[in-house]
Order: structure tokens, then C-alpha cells, then sequence
């Protein structure tokens, strides 16, 4: 039973060097930074044939003369949105308004059928006696009935008020039926001001824009919502239902209407990083209003310097508490689990000094007086550590010659060994090095190194106290598990969400001046 | 195979040919269903059963078996009333007989070829009403399903925990940033000896400190001139703290008696600022109140005199002090417990999992089921 806690608690820690090893940068950082941007626009699929649109593919203008609802000229940018942020933000300059100004700046999905502008869905709902009848066809996309019109499939030759309330239910069925199942963009148009979500109305939404007027589109993955911006100013928010990636897209229609498109090549006029901030700041706000329970930052910091030995300091912080005026009183722990920390306190932090300032004899030393359980299988992940670090810091103060000798004698063993033989090679390198610290395996010279070998075998003396529960309170202190369980709910949150908004990593909170990086 | 008979067979329900009052019914609803998007299905299936057996008998059927439609209710109103308001509407009318169409290939959700249930004449039109209604329903199911709660068992959540990584160098990070901002100058001494972990001159933290004692103490003048040492840009920049640290002044001398002091040191420096500001003014005022009263333990103002007042200030002192020093004034430990608080809350709303509900235990409890 000890053997395997211990076993359990040695491999921990030998994944804890290779992590260490490995996470030289940030460990989210590259995921998040990495999805592609819009660019320029997409001239592939649009609506080809109305529109002309530049060499940078920046600008698009109307060419022709529009004569109905579908000789509309609607373009997507050529990626969709990035989602794994706060915000995304594009914007549009009109440099003509045309004859009409039907200019108009949205979102849309995949799906979406680049007949009409953005918000618009296939179906004329005003017009839905005359129009063909929608069906689902067998892939689950709603088409127009061929052949056979509404009103059609309604004639009797009989008028009559059941039949009256009958196509009237009908129709009001199809409007919300179908609303939701179209929904697939988002659109802002500039002849009307009003917001066009898919169906055939749009809502009253801002102001109309026109020639010289600089208009935006973003997206708020924190409040799950898409606003449009006028010459800098916010004029609304809607809430985003559409699933999926969502392109960047704008349409005109009627001649001579051009604009052009900014992708963040050229600075926003509207202040997307302030806009940003306060969303930050509104989040931030809202967290520190909840209230903790009394003291329980000191609590928690006491058991980390109980957790991991750290005598000297504790006792000089117990004192400062005491005399503080008034006293700090930290939060009664369970009985058990506080007499549990204090175990072989001492002894640990013997253990971690000698570690930590390279006096890896003297800490087997100890080891063999105090615990020698621990060391007794050479061959366990701990003793296998330390071994290393003793290899390590003999190159560290240049006995080179010794270091080959040690290594020969105790690493040796275990380049068999599947687990260890990545480490052993790593440590044997440095020796090819005049300037070990300078190389690709520089990191094992390092204060972290040292600290995971001491963090395991403070594990490890932990796990031989005869109350300790469960193999867990050994490896992770109460920090450790708060910070994890913070980790986990807000990438797990994240997940949920389709993925999008900013991901929490501590790493870079710790390291940033401000708190509010959420 | 009759139309009816076909239906059947996909609804997995045996055909009787009985269209007596209650034994269609009771045939076609025995079966148990399972009360999720599967039932809607099986009603639909149900509504398309009773619609086919409907044709071969007359839609007056569908009127008159009101337990068919009592059933319906049970499962939804709308649907029901939706029902009842067409077949009033059918009934109503004549219809012509025709001759039955078969329905097309398979019925799955969202892959229903409507054309084929669009015969001539309103029976199509009809049955496409009932079609989309039901259709509905499941749009509204699947859109419920959309946001009930994920769960998540303790092994797939401690696998999580598992997979995230933590540095030992940021906790340690962590802590000197509490030891620090909360003043623990030996205790943030000795933990870059133990630890390693670098800190900022802690010669400003003995300052700082320095200058938050004497105001827990009550020394006011004394904090008042270190201030002033550390950095005499604090209180010309801050009118708020310079006023807030006269006011305790003033408390002080009153706790110590020195009335005639007091009342000379009110109008002098206090009142000036008053006139300024009205919240200074009507703070100046509740603290000149202490001296109305005898008794001033028992006074509606005598929280001033408490410690916390002194607390209070200190802490603001404490904080304009690190503000100019630009770091920030509070450390950063107390903020992550209380996004963890926030963040378990924002995950409820989507998904039951293991919870640590005790901060100070940091223990996962069972999901709630």
C-alpha cells in the first residue's frame, strides 16, 4: 500500500520535470493567438456580377443598376471571426452612398445564401402569399417549393373564415418556426437604420448612414452579443443566437454605392481597446463585489507554507498575525487535516534548504536517518530525482570528471528504464556543453529543477505520515486546488460557450500589471 | 398494406382495425414512451397514425375521438389547442374524396420530404399545419435540450483538474505578492530565503508599514510626516486621504479629551475643507457631534471612535501609498478566490460538476445529480 502511494506520488513529480522541461513559455498563450483573421474579402463566393471589387480586395462597388431584392452584391470576408477572445471588430468606410444608400454591414454564417443583404433570410415574409411555399429538402435545408404556390395548396374555391384563421395559424407557425431555423446572420443597413435578424422586418436599431460615414461591426464573446458602431460611437447590441463561425460581411445595392472595408490593417476609428477594457473592468467589478469569507487569504497562504515546509517563514508570519492589531485569527481547518500539515515540519524543511542549495548527499543522508522507506528502492522516481540533481550539480560547479563517474555509477541503471531514460539523457547532454546553462537543456541547471526534485521528496515525506488520508493532500497544497478547480470551471465554461471568449491562464494574470486580464 | 397499416408498423405499435371510442385510442397510447424529444416523435408518429387512420374513416374521426386529443393535451396544451382549432376548422368544411397518397420515404426529424405530404386540396394543407406544429414542438425540445445542464462525473472532473497546468514559480509568485502588499516585511524576508522568490525593495514595505501602524495606533501626526518623507506627492494629490487622516486626528484628540484642542483644531483645518466639499462637511460635522454627548460610548456617532475607524483609515493610507509606488493595492490572492467563487457560479448555470464549496478545505463535493 505505501510502496504504490509512494510510486504514485515519484511519477507524479517525474511528469512535474518533464512539464517543466517542456512549458518553457506560456502554456495557452500560442492556442489562443494562433486562429486566422479576416483579411480582405472573399471573392469566391459572393454575389459576382453586381459587384467590381479591388485588386486588394479592400473595396467593393456596385456596377449595376438594381432592378429587384436579389441582384444584391453581398460579400464575406475570407475567414470567419476569431472566437477565442474577448472581441472581434471590423469596420467599414462608405465612401459613396449611391442612389440609394442600401448599403449594409453584418454578420453571417456559413449558410447563408448570398442573394440578399445580411439579416435577411431567404424568405419574403411579406410577401408569403405570393411566394413559393418553404419546405425542408432531405438535407434539412429550407428550399422553396417547386410548382406549387401557398395560396395554392389552400384553394377550394372556398373562402371562408376556418379557412381564413386556418392559413393564418398556418403562417404565424412558418414565421417562428422558420425565424429560428434560418437565423444565420446579423445585419446593419444603412438605408433605414434598422437591425435585419433573418426575418423579413428589421427592428429599429440606430441611425441611417451614408457617404463619408465610418461604420463597425463587432462581436462581444463575453456578453454574447453583436454591436454595431457609427463614426466611433456604439448605436446597439444584439443578442448573438447564431451558432458557428460568423464572417465579416457587407452588402450594397444600388449604383454607384462603394465601400471599403478596414480588417485592423488601418487603425479603428471607434476604440475597441477601451471598448475591451471596460468589458474587462465590468467583469472585474462584478467579481470584486463577492464577499469572502473572514480571513481566508491568510488561511490559505499558511497552509501553503505548512504544505510545503516552509518553517521559518510561517512561524515569522504566525507572529506577525498575533501581534497585528487587531490579531488575525485564521478560519478553524478541520481538526485532523491542520494537525496533518505540521507533520514532519521540520524535517522538511531541512530537506528542502539542503535540496535547494545543491547538498544532495547530505539530503540522502538525511533521508536514510529519517525516512529510509523512502529511499530504500533505488530505483524509485524519488531516489531517481535526486540522483539527477546530484549529476547536475556537480556539472553546475564544473567537476565534470566527477559527474561522468556518478553518472556512470548511479544514472547509468536507468537508461533501461522507459520512463527515466528521457531525463537521463537530457542531464548526460549538459556535459557536451561549455556553457551548459546557455544550451537546450539549460533548464535542468535552473531554480525550478531543483524545486520539483525538493517538492517530491517533501511528497514524499508527507505521504509517510500514518493519518494522511489520501494520496492527493500530499501532492496538491489547498492552493494548488483552488487554482486548478479556477482553471478548470473557466476553460470548462469556455468549452460550453462554442468555445470562444479569452481563456483564463494564470501564468499570464500573475504576470500582468493589472488584475482584470479575464 | 393500408396506408394505416404502414404507419404502424413505424410507430411499432400494432394496427387494430377498432375505431370504437377508446380502443384506437388506448391502442395507439399504451406504450410507454420516455418523456424527452423521443415522445414528441412518438406523438408525432401517433398524430400521423391518427391522421392516415383519420383519412380512411373521415376526418370527422379526428374530432370526435377526444380522447386522442385529451392524450395530446397531456403532453402539450399548444399542441392541443393547435389541433383543436384545425379540426374545428376541418370539420367545418367539406371535402372531397381522394384517393390516399402515400407519405414518402422515412419520417426522421428535420428530414421529412414535405412535398409529399403536400397532396391537392387542403388535406395537404392540413396535414402540413400538423406537420409543422409537431415540427415545432421538437424545435422547442431540442432547443431546451440545448440548454439543460452538462454533467460531469467526479473521474471525468478530477481528470480535468489534472490536465492544468500549474507552476510552482507562480504560486510562489502568488504568495510573496500577499506577503508583500500585506505588509509582512520578515515574513517576505525569509520566504525569498526558503523559496527563492524575488521581491520588491522591501525597504518601501517597512515604510509603508511603518506608516499604517502609527495610524492604528493613533499616532495621526506621526503618520502624517511619513507620509509626507515617503512621498509628498501622496496627500497633495489624494484631498480625500489628508482629509480622512485630520478627521482621525480629530477623533483622537477627542478620545484623549483635549477638547479646547480639538474645537481649535476642527476650525482651523477642518472647516476650511468642509466649505469645499460637501461630503467633507457633513463628515466634520458627525465628528464634531462626538463632543455633544457625555457619554460618547453610547452615541449614535461613537463608531468613530471604535477601532475600525482607525483601521478604515489606515488601510487607505496603506493603499495611496502602493498606488503611488505604482504597484497595485491589493494583492492579488483574495481576487482569484473570489473569480473562483464567480466562476463556479457561471459554470452552474451550464453544468453540474464537482464543486469545492469550502474555500478553507478545498474539498470537491459530488456533483449535484
Amino acid at each position: 500500500m505505501v510502496t504504490n502511494q509512494q510510486d504514485l506520488i515519484g511519477r507524479y513529480f517525474l511528469e512535474q520535470a518533464k512539464l517543466n522541461a517542456s512549458s518553457r513559455g506560456d502554456v495557452d498563450m500560442e492556442d489562443d493567438d494562433a486562429e486566422a483573421l479576416p483579411t480582405e474579402l472573399n471573392t469566391i463566393n459572393s454575389s459576382g456580377g453586381f459587384v467590381v471589387v479591388s485588386t486588394d480586395k479592400l473595396s467593393v462597388q456596385y456596377t449595376s443598376v438594381n432592378l429587384h431584392g436579389h441582384d444584391v452584391g453581398v460579400i464575406q470576408a475570407n475567414r470567419p471571426a476569431p472566437v477565442k477572445r474577448l472581441t472581434y471588430y471590423f469596420e467599414m468606410k462608405v465612401k459613396n452612398a449611391g442612389a440609394k444608400g442600401q448599403i449594409a454591414i453584418g454578420f453571417t454564417n456559413e449558410s447563408f445564401k448570398m442573394r440578399r443583404q445580411p439579416g435577411f433570410s431567404g424568405i419574403d415574409w411579406y410577401n408569403i402569399g405570393q411566394y413559393l411555399v418553404p419546405f425542408f429538402d432531405q438535407y434539412g435545408t429550407l428550399r422553396p417549393i417547386p410548382g406549387g404556390t401557398f395560396d395554392e395548396c389552400f384553394v377550394v374555391g372556398q373562402q371562408n373564415v376556418e379557412m381564413e384563421q386556418l392559413k393564418q395559424c398556418f403562417i404565424s407557425e412558418l414565421q417562428e418556426l422558420t425565424s429560428r431555423w434560418e437565423q444565420n446572420s446579423y445585419g446593419y443597413h444603412g438605408d433605414d437604420g434598422l437591425l435585419y435578424r433573418g426575418q423579413g422586418k428589421g427592428e429599429p436599431f440606430g441611425p441611417t448612414f451614408t457617404t463619408g460615414d465610418i461604420v463597425g461591426g463587432g462581436i462581444n464573446y463575453a456578453s454574447q452579443e453583436v454591436f454595431f458602431t457609427k463614426n466611433g460611437v456604439v448605436v446597439g447590441t444584439v443578442y448573438k443566437d447564431v451558432k458557428g463561425p460568423l464572417f465579416p460581411t457587407i452588402a450594397v445595392h444600388s449604383q454607384n454605392e462603394e465601400v471599403t472595408v478596414n480588417f485592423g490593417k488601418e487603425p479603428f476609428l471607434f476604440d475597441i481597446k477601451a471598448y475591451e477594457a471596460q468589458e474587462r473592468f465590468k467583469q472585474q467589478s462584478m467579481i470584486e463585489k463577492i464577499s469572502l469569507p473572514q480571513n481566508v487569504s491568510y488561511g490559505v497562504v499558511r497552509s501553503y507554507l505548512l504544505h510545503y515546509g516552509y518553517e521559518d517563514t510561517l512561524n515569522v508570519f504566525d507572529m506577525a498575525n498575533n501581534n497585528s492589531v487587531p490579531p488575525i485569527t485564521l478560519p478553524q481547518e478541520n481538526g485532523f487535516v491542520e494537525q496533518d500539515s505540521t507533520y514532519a515540519l521540520n524535517q522538511r524543511k531541512t530537506l528542502r534548504q539542503l535540496i535547494r542549495s545543491g547538498q544532495i548527499d547530505a539530503a540522502f543522508g538525511k533521508l536514510h536517518e529519517w525516512y529510509p522507506q523512502i529511499v530504500q528502492d533505488d530505483q524509485s522516481p524519488t531516489c531517481f530525482l535526486l540522483h539527477c540533481q546530484k549529476f547536475i550539480e556537480l556539472i553546475r560547479v564544473g567537476e565534470l570528471e566527477n559527474a561522468v563517474k556518478y553518472g556512470r555509477g548511479e544514472l547509468a541503471k536507468f537508461l533501461e528504464l522507459e520512463d527515466y531514460k528521457e531525463l537521463v539523457k537530457e542531464c548526460v547532454a549538459l556535459l557536451a556543453y561549455e556553457e551548459p546553462s546557455k544550451s537546450s537543456v539549460g533548464h535542468l541547471l535552473g531554480d525550478p529543477q531543483r524545486e520539483v526534485v525538493a517538492d517530491a521528496v517533501n511528497a514524499m515525506v508527507l505521504s509517510t505520515n500514518p493519518n494522511a488520508k489520501e494520496t492527493q493532500s500530499c501532492l496538491h497544497s489547498q492552493l494548488e486546488k483552488l487554482l486548478r478547480q479556477l482553471t478548470a470551471c473557466c476553460l470548462e465554461r469556455r468549452f460550453l460557450n462554442g468555445d470562444q471568449g479569452e481563456a483564463f491562464n494564470l501564468h499570464r494574470v500573475l504576470n500582468s500589471s493589472k488584475m482584470g486580464k479575464h | 398494406m393500408s396506408v394505416t397499416e404502414q404507419f404502424s408498423s413505424v410507430a411499432g405499435v400494432q394496427h387494430q382495425h377498432h375505431h370504437r371510442r377508446g380502443t384506437f385510442a388506448d391502442h395507439l397510447f399504451r406504450p410507454a414512451a420516455p418523456p424527452h424529444a423521443a415522445s414528441t416523435l412518438a406523438i408525432f408518429l401517433r398524430l400521423k397514425c391518427c391522421v392516415a387512420e383519420a383519412k380512411e374513416v373521415g376526418y370527422g374521426a379526428l374530432y370526435e375521438n377526444s380522447l386522442i386529443t385529451n392524450e395530446i393535451c397531456e403532453n402539450d396544451h399548444r399542441l392541443a389547442h393547435s389541433l383543436e382549432s384545425l379540426t374545428v376548422g376541418v370539420v367545418g368544411l367539406k371535402y372531397r374524396n381522394r384517393l390516399v397518397h402515400p407519405w414518402g420515404s422515412a419520417v426522421g426529424v428535420g428530414n421529412c420530404r414535405v412535398s409529399s405530404l403536400i397532396t391537392h386540396g387542403f388535406e395537404g394543407a392540413v396535414l402540413m399545419s400538423l406537420f409543422w406544429i409537431v415540427l415545432r414542438q421538437l424545435a422547442d425540445i431540442e432547443e431546451a435540450m440545448a440548454t439543460s445542464r452538462k454533467v460531469i462525473t467526479k473521474e471525468e472532473w478530477e481528470k480535468k483538474l489534472n490536465d492544468v497546468p500549474i507552476k510552482k514559480a507562480d504560486m510562489n509568485k502568488l504568495v510573496m505578492n500577499f506577503l508583500v502588499t500585506e505588509g509582512y516585511v520578515d515574513a517576505a524576508e525569509k520566504f525569498r530565503q526558503e523559496s527563492g522568490t524575488e521581491h520588491i525593495d522591501l525597504a518601501t514595505i517597512t515604510d509603508r508599514m511603518a506608516v499604517k501602524k502609527a495610524v492604528q495606533c493613533g499616532n495621526v501626526e506621526d503618520a502624517i510626516e511619513k507620509v509626507n518623507d515617503l512621498n509628498p506627492e501622496i496627500l497633495d494629490t489624494n484631498p480625500q486621504l489628508f482629509f480622512h487622516l485630520q478627521q482621525q486626528r480629530l477623533i483622537e484628540l477627542i478620545r484623549n479629551g483635549k477638547i479646547e484642542e480639538a474645537l481649535e483644531f476642527a476650525q482651523e483645518e477642518l472647516a476650511p475643507r468642509g466649505e469645499e466639499n460637501q461630503s467633507f462637511l457633513e463628515e466634520l460635522e458627525r465628528t464634531v457631534a462626538l463632543l455633544a454627548f457625555e457619554d460618547v460610548s453610547n452615541c449614535p456617532v461613537g463608531e468613530l471612535l471604535d477601532i475600525s475607524q482607525r483601521l478604515k483609515t489606515a488601510s487607505e493610507v496603506n493603499a495611496a501609498i502602493l498606488t503611488s509606488q505604482s504597484h497595485e493595492k491589493d494583492p492579488k490572492l483574495p481576487s482569484l478566490l473570489k473569480m473562483l467563487i464567480w466562476a463556479q457560479n457561471q459554470l452552474d448555470e451550464k453544468a453540474s460538476y464537482p464543486r469545492i464549496n469550502d474555500l478553507s478545505t478545498a474539498k470537491l463535493e459530488d456533483p449535484a445529480v
